[in-house]
Order: structure tokens, then sequence, then C-alpha cells
């Protein structure tokens, strides 16, 4: 059987991209390498979301060691288990890009479409005062003091059940009401029923394009599989869709592949204060910096927490010290710093779909964070912490780069109708065909490409 | 193929884990609240070769004094602060953070050792998280 469009890998950029061309009639498939989860079927504990939902069985490390990528692997893929922040980028995203790709249509004027036709394809909420908890509190009140602005931040979400006494940090392993606007909520689970096809836990590991049809390979349960389209779109991920690149023998052709990997790097700091703070209970996230002279410096703030296993890790010291911490976990104050980072990094991949991520943090970068922690540090003291805990371990959840769009294809990979350079039947996505690092969550801009490739496709 | 701790290995891990976590007032000793029993559903995604090198460090601390493996956990966790880009000091942290990932999973979770009836982890730390399904 051939397909109209198979679409490989089901997050942000799959997920939307499916259900839109789904919607117009085509016969298409989605392929998944990791499982189905439901809201009923979901790990229910912090212990197995991180065993189950994550590749590398919880975290994947640099080559050096020194930064952790947080990467998923089921239907829905990251959307699953990310806060569903929804934000547009600005015209300081949409410059450097252009600036960097030589893509004319990054600017706000030519996304706008797409990013209204994705908004109104989601239930979107922007947070209240009233829905502010004391971590929110905290934050935004120390900000007024010290002069930095701050704002309530959109979220993707119809139905948490907060005023029930539902904690929304459960959610971070999926959400178990069907209320995160996830891909697989918001696009998924609607175009399956109407007859989206979608096939799980297969690894595709290598794709043929020829200039009818494109056909592709990988593994199903240990046996190898084989599907073909008569367009192939991957949205894989920054990870795995360099890695079919690389193994389907396209590094020669194109050099830029793997290349200019970012991932907005992310340090939390934890400040004790004297009365508990119960960052866990309730809607856990509400509000973030919007401090244009943070965005000019290169950084932002978000009011985060974690469950425990993930705010031990924070915490590098061993025994009774590490426990006497823990013991104070009611009482934690949260924020963390996500650095617009360059993009200097790469994804490499051996002939075995080995990855080896380089991905060392430039003087800009370090001087990026330095200032966002100072800012914390400016935070938790006006709010009263009696200790900070100041994290030196650091993360990468928005994987973005290593198969990017730009007009020249000696320095990208995608071209700007997102069609891997030089072949007719393959193209490209997700969060692998960013320029740059834009600075702002990258959930709703991937979102919106899906829906602009799909607009494009369907001419 | 599942990734299977071998007993060695599985000592190797409660060593470490007391270390990490040892008792400590209303704290249980790692080695009283795990349960074991549940380690091989923690690691089903962990990469064949790195679980292969996991299985056989924790086999061979089994067989380390308590005085040589603090000196390994403590390079490990000041391999953290480390600027090198060196093997050694890339390879300590990839185990610090992979040994504390592994312990903190099973220390502060539900999968505790069913036979250990004292106060659990989660509850010295009092945290409880609300479900609301409606």
């Amino acid at each position: 059987m051939i397909y109209d469009f198979i679409v490989v890998g089901s997050g942000s950029g799959g997920g939307s991209l499916s259900y839109y061309l789904n919607k117009s009639g085509a016969k298409v498939l989605l392929i998944e390498a990791g499982k189905f989860y439901r809201k009923d079927t979901f790990p229910k504990t912090e212990a197995e979301t991180s065993a189950h939902l994550y590749w590398g069985g919880g975290i994947e490390f640099g080559k050096d060691g020194k930064m952790g990528f947080l990467r998923t692997r089921m239907v829905g893929g990251s959307s699953i288990v990310y806060q569903c922040l929804m934000d547009r980028f600005d015209d300081i995203a949409f410059n450097d890009w252009r600036a960097e790709s030589g893509v004319e249509w990054f600017n706000n004027q030519e996304m706008d479409k797409h990013y209204t036709q994705v908004e109104n394809d989601m239930v979107l909420h922007t947070f209240q005062r009233e829905e502010m908890r004391r971590n929110g509190i905290l934050f935004a009140d120390a900000c007024d003091k010290l002069g930095y602005k701050w704002g309530f931040l959109r979220r993707g979400q119809s139905n948490c059940g907060a005023e029930k006494g539902n904690d929304c940090v459960g959610c971070l392993g999926g959400c178990f009401r069907d209320s995160k606007q996830s891909s697989l909520v918001a696009f998924i689970q609607k175009a399956e029923k109407e007859g989206l096809e979608i096939v799980a836990e297969t690894e595709i590991h290598k794709v043929e394009p020829n200039s009818n049809t494109c056909k592709i390979h990988g593994l199903q349960n240990g046996k190898q599989v084989s599907f073909e389209g008569k367009k192939v779109i991957l949205a894989g991920g920054a990870f795995g869709t360099t890695r079919m690149m690389t193994m389907s023998g396209f590094k020669s052709k194109l050099p830029a592949l793997g290349k200019n990997f970012a991932s907005h790097p992310q340090f939390m700091w934890l400040g004790f204060q004297n009365e508990p703070v119960d960052a866990h209970k309730g809607m856990f996230q509400s509000v973030a910096s919007k401090d244009p002279s943070f965005r000019a410096q290169g950084f932002k703030l978000e009011n985060v927490f974690a469950s425990p296993i993930s705010i031990g890790m924070l915490m590098n010291v061993t025994g009774a010290k590490h426990q006497e911490y823990m013991k104070k976990y009611r009482y934690m104050q949260c924020i963390e710093v996500a650095v617009r980072d360059e993009n200097i990094g790469e994804i490499q991949c051996d002939n075995k779909g080995k990855l080896t991520i380089v991905k060392p943090l430039s003087d800009q970068d370090k001087t990026r964070r330095d200032k966002g922690l100072q800012a914390i540090e400016n935070i938790m003291m006006t709010a009263g912490a009696n200790e900070i805990y100041k994290s030196n371990f650091y993360f990468g959840l928005h994987l973005m780069g290593g198969c990017v769009m730009g007009t020249d294809a000696s320095k990208s990979v995608v071209n700007p109708e997102f069609q891997v350079h030089g072949e007719k039947t393959l193209y490209i996505a997700d969060s692998s065909i960013y320029p740059n690092a834009p600075g702002i969550n990258p959930g709703l801009t991937i979102k919106s490409l899906g829906h602009r490739l799909a607009t494009q496709l369907l001419k | 193929m599942a990734n299977f701790f071998s007993t060695r290995a599985t000592k190797g891990l409660l060593k470490v884990g007391d270390i990490y976590c040892p008792k400590n007032g209303d704290f249980p000793s790692f080695t009283e609240a795990a349960g074991t029993a549940y380690l091989n559903n923690l690691v089903a995604n962990v990469p064949a070769d790195d679980f292969s090198s996991l299985n056989l460090v924790l086999a061979i601390f089994s067989f380390l004094p308590n005085g040589i493996l603090n000196w390994i956990i403590s390079a490990a966790t000041n391999s953290q602060s480390n600027p090198s880009d060196g093997i050694i000091p890339s390879t300590l942290r990839q185990l610090n953070i992979g040994l504390r990932g592994l312990c903190y999973s099973i220390y502060y979770s539900e999968f505790t050792n069913p036979n250990y009836n004292g106060k659990k982890p989660l509850e010295v730390i009092d945290f409880k998280l609300n479900r609301v399904v409606d």
C-alpha cells in the first residue's frame, strides 16, 4: 500500500501535521517509536515516568557529561510531559531566524494565520491572579519589588481540576484528565476518530526517497518493517530526525546535517522559605518573567517545580545533608533560568544509530546564564529565602536544530518548503529545522509550522 | 532484550544507596526502604550497552570496602563542578547522575520494600499528591 503521506514522529510537529493532512481526506499514516499511552494508562509514579517515557531510560548526556537531555518516546512525544506553554515567537526570534537561514517567510505576518489556526484548534488558558500558588506569589511579589516585569503564562489546558484539589505536577508524566493540550489530546486522538492510521512502537532507521515515492524501513517488535508513501515527513525531533537522516546516508550530501544544535539550557535553583511553599500543589506553574531587559540579555525565568526524585537530582550532595534538604521539600521555592543559547552544538550519529551529543556552553551562554542566576538570587533573597541551593546541574528540554531550514544547501538540510535539499518526496517538520534558539517555548511554533507544511502539501 | 540486575549488582547498588541515603532520623536507610524487586522495571529502557556497564560497575562496587566506595562516590559528586571535558571527569559525571537517579528513583518513590513497616521517605518529606479524576 502506498500512503499519500507518512509522518514519522508524533510530537508537536508530527501530531498537528498528521491532523491537518488527515482532515483533508488524504490517506495518512502516523508512525511513532514509543508506546501508545492514554490518559488512564500513563505511568502513575515519577519513577516510572522517567523510566518508561524517556529515551535512555530517563536522561541522556552530552559527550562531556555536563548537560542532561530529556527526550521522550511515546505517542504525543514531548508535548505529553511538557508544560504546554503556548507562546508565539516575537520579532527578535523571527528576525534572527531570517538572518541565519535566508528564509523570508520567517516573520510574524506570514506565521499569523498558522498560529491562529493552531490556537483555534486547542483550548488555551491564560492564568489569573487567583490561580497563583505560593511559589508564584513569592516570585511575582519579589519581581515587583525589584522592578522586574513578569506575566501570567498561557497554557494549553481545558479542565485541570485545580479547584477540586488536583495537583498538576502529576501531569508531567502525562495528563490523566486529558486536560493538557498535548499533541495527543489536541490533534492525534481527534484525527484517530477521523481515520488517521497510527502505528506505535515502530522505530524507523532508514528513509529511501525517490522521484515518486519514499520508502522507509524500521523495526517493529524486533522485526523489519517497511512502508511507502507518496510523501514522507520526518518529525522525530532534533535527535530522532537527525539520527534517521544520518543513518540513511545523507551526511555526505548535506554537510550541515547534525549541526546548529541548541537546547535552551536550564538551570534550576531552590530557595528555602521559613513557611511551607507547597510548590507541588495545585497549578504549579502560572507565571514567568516578561522583562524586556531579560529578553535582550538572552534569558528568561520560569517559576517551576518538580516531584521529589527530580528535585533530589538537582542537589548534588549525599547522605544526611541531602536528606536534610529533602526534608524541606515543602518549603522550597523554585525558579529556573532558560538560556537562549548559541547553536554551536552538534548531533553525531554512528552507523549503528548511537548518538553522541556535543554541546558546550559558549562564553556568551555562560554570561547569559550568570545574569539569569543573579536575577534568581535577587528574587529569592527579596522573597525572604533563608538559604539558596545553587544547583550546578543543567539540562536541555527544548532540543532544536540538526536539520536546519535554509536557502543554502551547504549550510542547511531542508529548503524553505520543508523539503530535504535535492529530494522531492522527503520533508522534515519538527524542531530539528529551527535555524537557531528562539529563547521562547518552541511548542506552539512547531505545531504552527506543521500547519504551514500541511497547507502547502495539500495545495 | 530485557535488562536484569545480577544479584551481585543489586548488592552493589544497596551499598551505594546507603551512602546516598543512610539511616538518618526518620529517614530509613536505602537498604531498609528500597523495593529491589522493582529495580528491573526502572531500567527496562536503558540501552543494553549502558546497562551492561552499569551492571558491571555495581557488581564491582559490591566487593569494594566502604572507604573506597565512599571515595569513588565523593569523586563522582565533585566531578559535577569540575570544568574539565576529559574522559575521567566526563565518565564520573555520568556515573554520578546515573547512580543518584537510580537510587532516588527507588528511595523517593512508592516502590518500597514490602517488608519495611517504618515511615517511608515520601512520608518523611511530607509529600502528598492528589490526583483528582472526574
